[in-house]
């Protein structure tokens, strides 16, 4: 919202700067964003007289106007319909810099030497109306500069509100705060209003079919009012709020709702329809064109003032086009309402208009704000369009809504805010704030209608804190609460995690957590997803159902850009919706993937990256976590190659799969080369991980290596191999390791050649070389009888 | 002086000479200067010839046992100047072989900042879902339904009546539910608004919130707290700006503003030319909050205060655009490595 800093020093007496009024303002919660002078766009801006005016040869849009300075006549192409010999405008001349980053220059057009600009209100950064140009008084001096004339020398202050400050939303609210922060009282105008002798209600009577929707209606008649552009105080107020003026009647009741917060509508009463208002419910499908020309059909959403047959107005949002002012409007129905909130918060989603009506009414209008609301604008009818006032205000305010009375204990206060501040400041702070205070050890404290948001004594504990300003409030280094930090071996889980493998070289994404229903579909046919009902786009309408859909977009992101050699890991969540008797359900998944080569460097040995890089890095993790029985067993899953896929388990727990992305799914995300991933649940793994370790004694006597070389069928696993040797070799075989493996020339085909080396070792004593030999023939005879293997010489 | 003084002095200023060398050119121009044929030993030995036969032995042994001396000396020194290539082929300059060090995210990298300074203030971490419910979301949080303040935080729905976390407050809400005062816990977490993608706003972002609840806790508790994160955070020396704002679960609620760090307050683009930046928000939680948990709001108070994490990143780091931290790019990833 804008207002203008002019009319907060007129409320208020205050001789702030723009920049102080701002910074004090934003310090007590109406934070002011934003300054801008008026007067930005009107540096070598003239008023000039418009002395004659030619066509253009070959241009029928645009015209030559020759314009008086006073001290130069200058030709100037203008292209505004409303022009005309004889009026006083505001040009730009050359030098001069418009809104829209407009620059003035001597300027060639259809051959006509243009040497300036008659501008619009747009043009003069006034308001958003292009239509013509800003035709100035009769009387304007030729030759005056724009700001002076207008006596324009002025400040438009943005403020950024907060939904629960309704009083805000004006400049007599705003005042306030300000007033209040220098102890001061704002001066409201005053109204001075003479009514005829004419009663309204003669003429009208309002009726409310819901007063919960609509508590209450006034209506006055004002007649015989002559329509005319406003005069250009009103204008100028309007601007600065960025608010279009149109004529004095609408600008009147935008100009009083920018003063005081309440919105007013103007019916044109001629064309009203009959004599009485009835605020209604719209039915369901009933048909309203609103003033800006488009037709809605409602429904039962919608609070409709009616004139008892048709709807005339959608209550706080938008008059209707039927009974708009006009320019030759006479006679004038004017209305102050009070809308619920909620009512009109529907109205306006349903009509999808928000106007600066409906916005201060969605967030809480003052039902007592609107005897002076009604009185200032038929008193600014009266003086500025020549109205007629009728007497009597026709009010329909069936339950009157009384202010809060709150109970306040300012120690209460003060311990809230671990401050010192008296109960006379307090008391002082409230009544600045055109609050009523009684009480003396507790205060009782009445809040006005215009603070909806004041409910509690906590609410009033915040103006205490709002006016003194939080550095009334000291920083307390007494660190408070719980001395000890529990810490939850999950958040250490996912974060040893993490360093792991980064160790290992992987580097870590993050993904957002939305997907593709459609390409998760191709993942996991089968996999239930979680469906965002009003996603921002058709590739994120989903909460991912697996990691491994990230990591695909991921690693076709970065091919895209040319890093061919990835290998990357996120731990993060998979999202699933409700099965049978289950809630939605998160599972905590870690996803491995590689593609490309290990790095270049000056060693050579450059290879892909492989299935064994990523179980290398799992078996960091096992290593760490201590992870028992971590197999992979071959499983066709349905997002992997089915050569080369497996299941995952640890503690015969499935915890996961890996192997190789196949080619048709790899290219619906860019992707060319091979791909290989590995995913794990980490529920299950946390709760086998971190097995406490028992210490062995240090070896005392010496091992006795061994070697051996076997062919076996390729189909024999490294696995099986191992676990035959150590069946064998039972406790004396302290390791097994595989240290050669083969297939190829000189190795039958459909075998391997496979070398283990076996280090023997006691606890009780030297083994002899007898004793050694013994169990080696122990483990070539089970190698070649379990595995049929062939033992081949040294 | 005797020829045998003579030959002494040489040896001495030789070894002088010798200390003081400092590269393996000078000390081969001494070496000449001293041993070489026309070099000073040499010249002081030629007075030899002139000596008795008795002592020109004595002197020559003694003369000879120096220029050895100097020798070895030399030979030492040059030991000091040796390029490595002259002893073995190890290059130093060429990479380290081995594994390299993955990238830790950004993100991931920040959440760990905030929280490691909150644990030191004895916080302990409290996570939840996030595929929320209505009620832990917003009217647990005193959001009421149909209100403007909920028109703050654009949200995603999911079928099945739940919806996507807006902010890791709910954790709050089911953490007050679930225990009893004092608690001093962090939220981290990822949390998503319904808004277009731009580089300044994503779907998804992440969030620390934090709360504490316990007798007696007031303003200037909360306050001395988070002036304490910041400095910890963004460094010492910068002022702190506490201004009021509204969230409906705190009340006071208060915005924080830093001096920018990067201008020091005279204003700069990434401030805006204000000279501050907006980082969190927190406030005293409000009474509703605590009574819908089950907590006596007279008997205690709490406060509540949420950080940012991409936010502070972009700022701390100049990122620029908010995307990059969700696609992933390696050659960005690597840069925080
Ligand atoms: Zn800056």
């Amino acid at each position: 919202m804008k207002i203008s800093y002019n009319w907060l020093r007129e409320l208020t007496g205050l001789d702030w700067s723009p920049e102080e009024m701002g910074d004090r303002l934003t310090l007590c919660g109406t934070a002011c964003e934003h300054i801008e002078s008026t007067a930005r766009y009107m540096d070598r801006v003239l008023v000039a007289e418009v002395s004659e005016l030619h066509p253009v040869p070959g241009a029928d849009k645009i015209q030559r106007a020759v314009v008086d300075t006073g001290s130069e006549r200058l030709d100037v192409i203008c292209g505004a319909p409303n022009v005309a010999v004889g009026q006083k405008v505001p040009l730009a001349t050359i030098g001069a810099t418009l809104a829209g980053d407009i620059k003035i220059t001597k300027a060639k057009i259809r051959g006509v030497v243009s040497y300036g600009m008659i501008c619009s209100e747009r043009e003069l950064g006034l308001s958003d109306d292009h239509s013509g140009i800003l035709v100035l008084d009769p009387d304007a001096p030729a030759g005056k500069s724009l700001v002076e004339y207008l006596d324009f020398d002025d400040y438009m202050l943005t403020f950024e509100l907060t939904p629960n400050r309704p009083d805000s939303m004006s400049a007599i609210g705003i005042a306030r705060d300000l007033a209040a922060l220098a102890s001061l009282k704002v001066t409201r105008p005053t109204v001075d209003l003479s009514e005829s002798a004419e009663s309204a209600s003669d003429f009208i009577s309002v009726s409310i079919d819901d007063p919960l929707a609509c508590p209450r209606y006034a209506a006055r008649v004002i007649r015989n009012v002559k329509v005319a552009p406003s005069p250009w105080w009103i204008r100028k107020k309007l601007w600065t709020a960025g608010i279009r003026p149109i004529s004095n009647v609408v600008d009147i009741t935008n100009l009083v709702m920018l003063e005081c917060g309440h919105p007013l509508h103007a019916f044109d009463l001629d064309r009203f329809g009959s004599d009485r208002v009835v605020v209604r419910r719209a039915r369901d499908k009933e048909k309203f064109v609103t003033l800006d020309g488009s037709e809605h059909e409602l429904t039962e959403n919608v609070l409709l003032i009616t004139n008892g047959i048709t709807g005339v107005a959608a209550a706080g949002v938008m008059g209707g086009m039927d009974s708009e002012v006009e320019d030759n409007t006479t006679n004038v129905l004017l209305e102050a309402a009070f809308f619920d909130a909620s009512i009109i918060r529907k109205s306006r989603k349903e009509l999808g208009i928000v106007s600066e009506s409906s916005s201060r009414f969605e967030k809480g209008a003052d039902p007592n704000g609107i005897e002076y609301a009604i009185d200032r604008a038929a008193d600014l009818f009266c003086r500025v369009c020549g109205g007629e006032v009728l007497s009597t205000v026709v009010d329909c305010y069936p339950g009157r809504i009384e202010p809060k009375t709150i109970d306040f204990r300012p120690r209460r206060c003060n311990t809230v805010l671990g401050t010192d501040i008296s109960t006379d400041r307090m008391r002082r702070i409230f009544t600045d704030l055109e609050f009523g205070v009684g009480g003396s050890e507790t205060l009782e404290v009445t809040v006005p209608t215009f603070r909806p948001d004041i409910e509690r004594e906590i609410d009033l504990i915040e103006e205490v804190v709002r006016i003194e300003g939080f550095d009334s409030v000291e920083d307390s280094v007494v660190n408070i609460g719980a001395l000890f930090t529990p810490t939850h071996y999950e958040d250490h889980f996912n974060s040893e995690m993490r360093h792991v493998l980064l160790g290992t070289g992987f580097d870590e994404m993050v993904g957002h957590g939305l997907a593709d229903s459609r390409f998760a579909s191709l993942l996991n046919p089968d996999l239930p997803q979680v469906r965002i009902t009003n996603p921002v786009s058709e590739e994120l309408n989903i909460m991912r159902n697996s990691l491994v859909h990230t990591a695909l977009g991921v690693i076709g992101h970065n091919l895209a850009h040319r890093n061919m050699d990835l290998r990357l890991f996120e731990i993060g969540k998979a999202y699933f919706p409700p099965a049978d008797t289950s809630d939605f359900h998160e599972e905590e998944r870690v996803v491995l993937a590689v593609t490309g080569s290990t790095p270049r460097g000056w060693r050579g040995n450059v290879r892909p990256l492989d299935f064994y890089d990523l179980t290398g890095a799992l078996e960091c993790l096992v290593d760490h976590f201590r992870w028992p029985q971590f197999k992979f067993t071959p499983r066709r899953i349905s997002f992997l190659d089915e050569s080369l896929s497996f299941r995952i388990t640890a503690g015969n727990q499935p915890v996961g799969w890996v192997g190789r992305i196949p080619g048709n799914l790899a290219r619906k995300t860019d992707i060319k080369q091979s791909v290989l991933v590995a995913e794990l649940v980490l529920a299950p793994l946390i709760a086998v991980s971190g097995s406490l370790v028992q210490f062995r004694p240090l070896p005392v006597y010496p091992a006795a290596p061994r070697d051996l070389a076997i062919v076996v069928d390729q189909r024999v696993s490294a696995g099986e191999i191992v676990e035959c040797v150590r069946q064998a070799a039972g406790d004396l075989a302290e390791s097994v390791n595989i240290f050669d493996l083969y297939a190829g020339e000189q190795i039958e085909k459909g075998k391997k050649s496979v070398a283990i080396s076996i280090s023997y070792r006691s606890p009780s004593g030297s083994l002899s070389g007898d004793a050694v030999d013994e169990k080696q023939r122990l483990v070539t005879g089970s190698l070649k009888q379990m595995l049929l293997a062939e033992i081949r010489d040294k | 002086m005797s020829l045998p003084d003579e030959v002494a002095r040489l040896k001495r200023e030789a070894l002088e000479r010798i200390g003081k060398t400092d590269s393996l050119a000078s000390l081969k121009e001494l070496q000449v200067l001293y041993l070489g044929r026309k070099g000073l030993l040499t010249a002081v030995l030629k007075g030899l010839k002139d000596l008795p036969v008795d002592e020109r032995r004595h002197v020559g042994g003694q003369a000879n046992q120096c220029r050895r001396q100097l020798e070895e000396e030399f030979k030492q020194a040059a030991g000091r100047f040796a390029s490595p290539a002259s002893h073995t082929l190890i290059d130093p300059t060429l990479p380290g072989t081995g594994q390299r060090l993955g990238a830790a995210h950004i993100v991931s990298q920040t959440i760990d900042e905030i929280c490691r300074i909150f644990y030191g203030m004895g916080f302990e971490i409290a996570r939840g879902p996030d595929v929320e419910t209505d009620y832990y979301n917003f009217e647990a949080l005193n959001f009421p339904p149909d209100h403007p303040a909920r028109d703050m935080q654009d949200t995603f729905f999911v079928e099945g009546g739940r919806l996507l976390r807006t902010h890791t407050t709910p954790v709050q809400s089911r953490e007050l539910e679930k225990r009893k005062p004092p608690m001093k816990i962090i939220t981290p977490g990822k949390c998503f608004r319904n808004e277009a993608i731009s580089t300044r706003a994503h779907v998804s972002f992440h969030q620390v919130d934090g709360f504490l609840v316990d007798e007696d806790v007031s303003m200037a508790d909360m306050k001395g707290a988070l002036v304490a994160f910041c400095k910890a955070f963004f460094g010492e020396g910068l002022k702190l700006k506490f201004r009021p704002s509204y969230f409906p679960f705190t009340e006071p609620s208060a915005e924080v503003d830093i001096q920018c760090f990067l201008c020091r307050g005279k204003g700069c683009r990434v401030c805006q030319h204000t000279g501050w930046l907006e980082i969190l928000g927190c406030g005293m939680i409000d009474p509703a909050v605590l009574e819908k948990a089950g907590h006596d709001p007279e008997k205690y108070t709490g406060y509540a205060f949420g950080v940012g994490v991409e936010r502070p990143a972009m700022l701390k780091y100049r990122i620029d655009d908010i995307r990059l931290f969700f696609n992933n790019d390696v050659r960005f990833l690597r840069q925080f490595i």
